[in-house]
């Protein structure tokens, strides 16, 4: 029996311990958002996070996630600045890829709030969108850096506390 | 993927229904406009329909077979029902958008819906860079007739005349008095019948009045896209269903299975046991499904069968035996079959100061679209239920039906989102394992092929050779010019019924492996051959890459055109333009090629001056221009695309850094949209020219996955600059057409650089350095 944290609930899985991630988490849990691609970790269609690192759930051993928190695309509720970027930006074509992409960005801009072209495509070349909408991935990363909350807070003195 | 030559589809044979072509199907029907509940419908329906009952009779009987259909509820909420799939192009909005801009309607009310498989929708193919170009009439017209019917019904509630109305966001306007779709729906009227006649007649709104078309709208499916709710193929789950991996036989033709040996699968918690296929239509032959009660386990248990095989007869080809047969096969005077004979080539030879050719040739590519095949399958009252993504229930339907041996109408294909089409997903083979594994175990089943799984049931891009011959008089006047071109041929494989008689009447060929020789340069003397190359027929089944015939033809032709011009000392621009003078055949006509290659001409006019040709570069740096007009003669999308790149003098390493692209493709619906179908092909052009690519081994594809298939990544990717031309014109066609230019661009580019010239796709940096060293 493996137990781990899914997107904010503790659940736990029978399955083999060598059962990669990806098929529990899309066929026992039911969550579909994370693709099946490549199975070697080559595409990063799979992505999840697991302690906020980006991972390829299709070459996860199960019993690798044990006591871990597990995030996928659905964990995000629609409230991540780069799922907003996403759709301003009209990234996805066909789509498949477009949850790994996004967890694979976010991982970036949770370390680099204002990473530079090079540093986008340094970190997104992992994976792999086939209608090659990267033009758009890059554009979309850059607006939710410009946009996003996060990362490092400059203190101004001239706004108050509660504001 | 289309042809839409008229010739073409008087020639179909019997099997494929000529309807294909949606317009003129669709213009042999009637629009019926009625209520039923609480919805408005408008619906074409077959002409020879009763012709008795009333329209609201017909439709709240729901007597009536409509191929093109929206309807309004009286919410307000408009659904534009589409017989065409969602892989990439959002083509649903686009669609939506021609529907909403004559109907007046506001863009927030309008849903879209894709169709299952059903007889009503007719010949359905996604895929030719189709469904704008086939869709804009027939859309427009049911638009305009459901606007003059709800402005009627408007008109008398609101106690005006219907001359003083006009439509806007939703409303009927007369004045400073107005009224909502969704209140006239709910106190009006409605039995209403245009006949064909007066769909013609009606009148299409002026492209100054357009508030919708042009204009960028949200695409529809791009939010469920960016937070795992879209529904793909492989999404789908049935009730009581189980999971299973094919094991893909040594051969692609004539395996037989001899026996198999489950005792180590039996060791496998959840192993179910295997089913060796009986496809009575033998489309797939020695193939075994391993049935488990989760995937995990059927990949696990398919990795330990021990089958043995009886192969089939064609099993040790290779690449080069292809390229050999290739080669043999241009280098016949009379091989293949005549698809261009203008004026009198032999005799342009016979007569030239001077001639030269060149050999092409470009090498097995593959999909590898990022949703791996699947299909799930159920038999449920009396139906065989096929639920998976695809380009074409046309294709697909039939083809399960026959391997099941069952009819056509015992089966139904579900749509759902595409994780990639790019021409995989247009026969949709995949789903008959699946239907054979739910019948043979009596349960349903979701089938998935694993990614090497998928690879090897691909159905590649045939390898190709082409020659190319021009005759040149004393002035250095291209007088004669020849193109030979071979390949295995997808449509002879998998829709026979497409492959139109040749000039000659000498046999059918392939449109989808020969269009793209038909260029719209005018030479008086020009001949074109079409081959097809019968090692790879036996070796593999050759498919529809997306760009299908002009995506490596025009490798040759744009590339040749190239080393005539520095043959004979011409700027390569300049020859190009001296060719494209618009007359004779390149006049083009109405409405979908008017003017001809000078709209050609256009775009390289205008290429030439944003890519800084002839300007200054720095060293080992070169531009190279081409031009395409595809996806087909008949449906021109004009372009021309210039490619910067950098090649390194000692590794040969070859860095595309910017590509520039012109085009012109008429009226542009949905303009965010088409710019993302351009830099994504413009990609595709990049990468199947110097990352893609693979090899036959042994009748099999030597690439599995993508450790050893690797399309371009973000890291390659070139600075782009594109430009539409603001065009009025009838709106032709743009999922494919920017792939083409791309890979001849790159290769005059090369030369430009470096002196090299490159004949083989994918171009390689040890390509470069074994030409540098020969020189």
């Amino acid at each position: 029996m493996i137990e781990f944290n899914l997107n904010g609930k503790v659940v736990r899985s029978n399955a083999f311990d060598d059962t990669p991630l990806l098929w529990v988490i899309r066929d026992e849990f039911g969550l579909k958002g994370t693709k099946f691609g490549c199975g070697i970790a080559m595409c990063g269609a799979c992505t999840v996070h697991i302690d906020n690192d980006a991972v390829r759930s299709c070459s996860l051993p199960l019993a690798m996630a044990n006591g871990k928190e597990v995030k996928t695309i659905e964990g995000f509720e629609n409230k991540h600045p780069l799922q907003k970027a996403w759709v301003k930006e009209q990234v996805p074509q066909c789509g498949y890829c477009q949850s790994g992409q996004i967890m694979q960005a976010a991982t970036l801009l949770d370390k680099n709030t204002n990473p530079s072209d090079d540093e986008i495509s340094a970190h997104m070349s992992a994976n792999i969108c086939r209608c090659m909408a990267y033009p758009r991935i890059k554009k979309a990363i850059k607006e939710a850096a410009k946009q996003s909350t996060l990362g490092v807070n400059i203190f101004d003195p001239s706004i108050s506390k509660d504001a | 993927m289309k042809l839409l030559n008229k010739s073409l589809l008087n020639n179909t044979s019997k099997g494929i229904d000529n309807d294909f072509e949606e317009a003129p199907q669709l213009s042999r029907r009637k629009f019926l406009i009625g209520a039923a509940k609480s919805s408005l419908i408008m619906a074409f329906a077959p002409l020879a329909m009763s012709l008795t009952a009333s329209a609201s009779q017909i439709i709240s009987d729901r007597a009536f077979s409509p191929s093109v259909w929206f309807e309004i509820k009286n919410t307000g909420e408009i659904t534009v029902h589409v017989a065409r799939c969602e892989m990439g192009q959002h083509v649903g909005t686009a669609l939506a958008q021609i529907v909403a801009e004559e109907l007046g309607a506001n863009w927030d009310d309008i849903r879209v819906e894709h169709a299952s498989s059903d007889p009503k929708w007719g010949f359905v193919m996604t895929g030719g860079s189709w469904s704008v170009f086939q869709m804009y009439k027939p859309l427009s017209q049911a638009g305009a007739a459901g606007r003059l019917t709800l402005i009627d019904a408007g008109a008398k509630i609101l106690g005006v005349s219907a001359h003083s109305c006009d439509v806007k966001d939703s409303k009927v306007i007369s004045g400073n008095k107005s009224i909502t779709f969704s209140e006239i729906i709910n106190k009006g009227k409605f039995d209403r019948t245009f006949t064909p006649e007066e769909m013609a007649k009606l009148s299409i709104k002026s492209p100054d009045k357009r508030h919708t078309i042009g204009f960028d709208r949200l695409a529809l499916d791009v939010p469920p896209k960016t937070n795992g709710k879209a529904v793909y193929g492989i999404d789908v789950e049935l009730k009581g269903m189980v999971y299973a991996r094919p094991v893909i036989p040594p051969t692609r033709y004539g395996s037989k299975v001899l026996g198999v040996d489950d005792s180590k699968a039996k060791n496998i918690k959840g192993y179910l046991g295997y089913e060796i296929l009986k496809d009575q239509s033998n489309w797939i032959e020695g193939w075994v499904s391993v049935i488990a009660d989760t995937y995990q386990s059927a990949i696990k248990a398919a990795d330990v069968l021990k089958i043995s095989y009886q192969a089939g007869s064609s099993a040790n080809i290779n690449e080069q035996d292809i390229i050999d047969e290739g080669i043999k096969l241009v280098n016949q005077k009379e091989s293949g079959v005549l698809f261009v004979n203008d004026g009198d080539v032999d005799k342009a030879f016979k007569v030239a100061a001077s001639s030269m050719s060149a050999t092409y040739i470009t090498h097995t590519a593959m999909h590898f679209q990022m949703e791996p095949l699947n299909a799930t399958a159920e038999f449920k009252d009396g139906i065989w239920h096929v639920h998976c993504g695809n380009q074409s229930h046309s294709l697909t339907q039939p083809a399960v039906a026959k391997a099941l041996g069952v009819k056509v109408e015992e089966v139904m294909i579900h749509q759902y989102y595409l994780g990639g089409g790019f021409g995989r997903r247009a026969y949709g083979d995949y789903a008959i394992p699946a239907a054979l594994t739910a019948k043979q175990i009596g349960k349903p089943v979701k089938f998935i092929f694993t990614r090497v799984d998928d690879s090897k049931f691909d159905q590649a891009r045939s390898a190709s050779v082409q020659k190319v011959s021009g005759a040149l008089n004393k002035n250095n006047e291209l007088i004669g010019y020849q193109h030979y071109v071979s390949a295995g041929w997808p449509t002879l494989a998998m829709a026979p019924g497409f492959m139109p008689k040749a000039l000659d009447g000498k046999g059918n060929f392939d449109p989808f492996s020969t269009s793209g020789s038909d260029h719209w340069y005018s030479i008086a003397n020009n001949r074109v051959r079409t081959i097809n190359n019968q090692v790879a027929q036996k070796a593999f089944n050759p498919g529809w890459l997306r760009s299908v015939g002009p995506g490596w033809i025009s490798f040759g032709a744009e590339s040749f055109i190239d080393e005539v011009a520095n043959e004979i000392n011409i700027d390569p621009i300049d020859l190009r333009l001296s060719l494209l003078d618009g007359k004779g055949k390149n006049k083009g006509h109405h409405p979908q090629s008017v003017n001809g290659a000078k709209r050609l001409k256009t775009v390289l006019e205008h290429c030439r001056k944003t890519a800084n040709w002839g300007g200054k570069l720095s060293k080992n740096e070169g531009i190279g221009i081409a031009t395409s007009f595809g996806q087909e003669r008949e449906m021109p999308t004009w372009i021309a695309c210039a490619a910067h790149v950098k090649v390194d003098p000692r590794s040969g390493e070859v860095k595309v850094k910017k590509i520039t692209m012109t085009l012109d493709c008429g009226t542009v619906v949905h303009p965010d949209s088409a710019r993302a179908q351009i830099e994504g092909s413009i990609l595709w052009g990049v990468s199947l020219a110097l990352f893609e690519g693979t090899e036959i081994k042994n009748s099999n594809y030597a690439a599995t996955n993508f450790h050893n298939y690797t399309p371009l990544r973000m890291n390659d990717m070139p600075e782009m600059e594109i430009n539409f031309i603001d065009s009025k014109e009838f709106p032709v066609g743009l999922g494919e057409p920017g792939v083409i230019a791309v890979a001849p661009a790159i290769a005059n580019a090369i030369f430009n650089a470096s002196g090299v010239r490159l004949r083989e796709l994918p171009m390689k940096a040890e390509h470069v350095r074994e030409q540098k060293a020969k020189a």
